[in-house]
């Protein structure tokens, strides 16, 4: 049963961003990129990160990508706007054979790791809210304050940077 | 057939990253080259929480959740800063962005 729904997932993460790169309409390529986020997030499920699962939904699916579909829409972005790009497919194919060699060293250094039994599912409390939250705020607590402090700073800047300057 | 194991997850996780360099570098729509920097912060949030299960520690889980957080932040900045530069020069091609390029030489 996971097997056939991680090759599902899979298929429909890898189809996405297939699209999200090939095609040539922004509204199109973002759409795309929504399946993607949300194959992502039935593998975390799979994975056993129930809390993961809640987040990607949340923040990607629901911030990234939604406030990324809002400034395409808002900005009004046309066939004239973007660039033509008439051989993207030769470009995309050269750096493929260039990415070759390190997805091949990178599969096989990974494949080296020793082989573990029973690798997914396994029902057992992994991953949820309540063991996330006591390594979260045990462990790194200075990391989280961190990232809060990141997340001020970058509500603040784009606050700055998207203004419209005004006239003296 | 292809058992969901880790190695599998592993090379779902290597061609995702892979994906996301292919339309980084071969796009010119700047919109598609920030989709692709999340598709790749994607691939390696899930290489960690893979990573996690595999040796059934949770700090591979809660390195992804700041990763998310980082590009909840960057979300915010790249798309204030495309705003501005679409107000600028009225275009999303990144070939249109060179106004700090220097003009005669190259």
């Amino acid at each position: 049963m996971t097997d056939i729904l991680f090759l599902i997932l899979s298929l429909f993460a890898l189809t996405g961003a297939v699209g999200m790169i090939t095609l040539s309409s922004t509204m199109h390529s973002a759409l795309s990129f929504v399946v993607t986020v949300m194959a992502l997030a039935g593998l975390y499920a799979l994975l056993s990160a129930s809390f993961l699962f809640m987040v990607q939904i949340i923040i990607y699916a629901g911030a990234i990508i939604a406030l990324l579909l809002f400034i395409i829409m808002f900005l009004n972005i046309r066939q004239d706007h973007t660039p033509k790009e008439p051989n993207k497919y030769m470009t995309m194919l050269l750096i493929a054979i260039v990415l070759a060699p390190m997805d091949y060293l990178l599969f096989t250094a990974f494949a080296r790791m020793p082989h573990i039994e029973d690798f997914s599912t396994k029902i057992d409390n992994f991953g949820d809210i309540k063991m996330l939250g006591n390594a979260l705020f045990r462990g790194w607590l200075l990391p989280f304050e961190a990232i809060s402090i990141l997340l001020l700073v970058a509500l603040i800047g784009s606050i700055v940077l998207a203004r419209k300057k005004e006239r003296r | 057939m292809i058992e969901a194991s880790f190695m599998s997850y592993i090379s779902l996780c290597i061609l995702l990253f892979s994906l996301g360099i292919i339309g980084l570098i071969s796009r010119k729509n700047i919109f598609i080259i920030y989709m692709s920097l999340e598709l790749m912060l994607n691939a390696i949030n899930l290489m960690l929480v893979t990573l996690s299960k595999y040796f059934g520690d949770i700090d591979g889980q809660i390195i992804a959740m700041m990763v998310m957080a980082i590009a909840a932040s960057e979300a915010a900045v790249f798309l204030s800063l495309i705003v501005a530069m679409f107000r600028l020069k009225k275009s999303a091609n990144i070939d249109d962005y060179n106004t700090l390029k220097q003009k005669g030489t190259l």
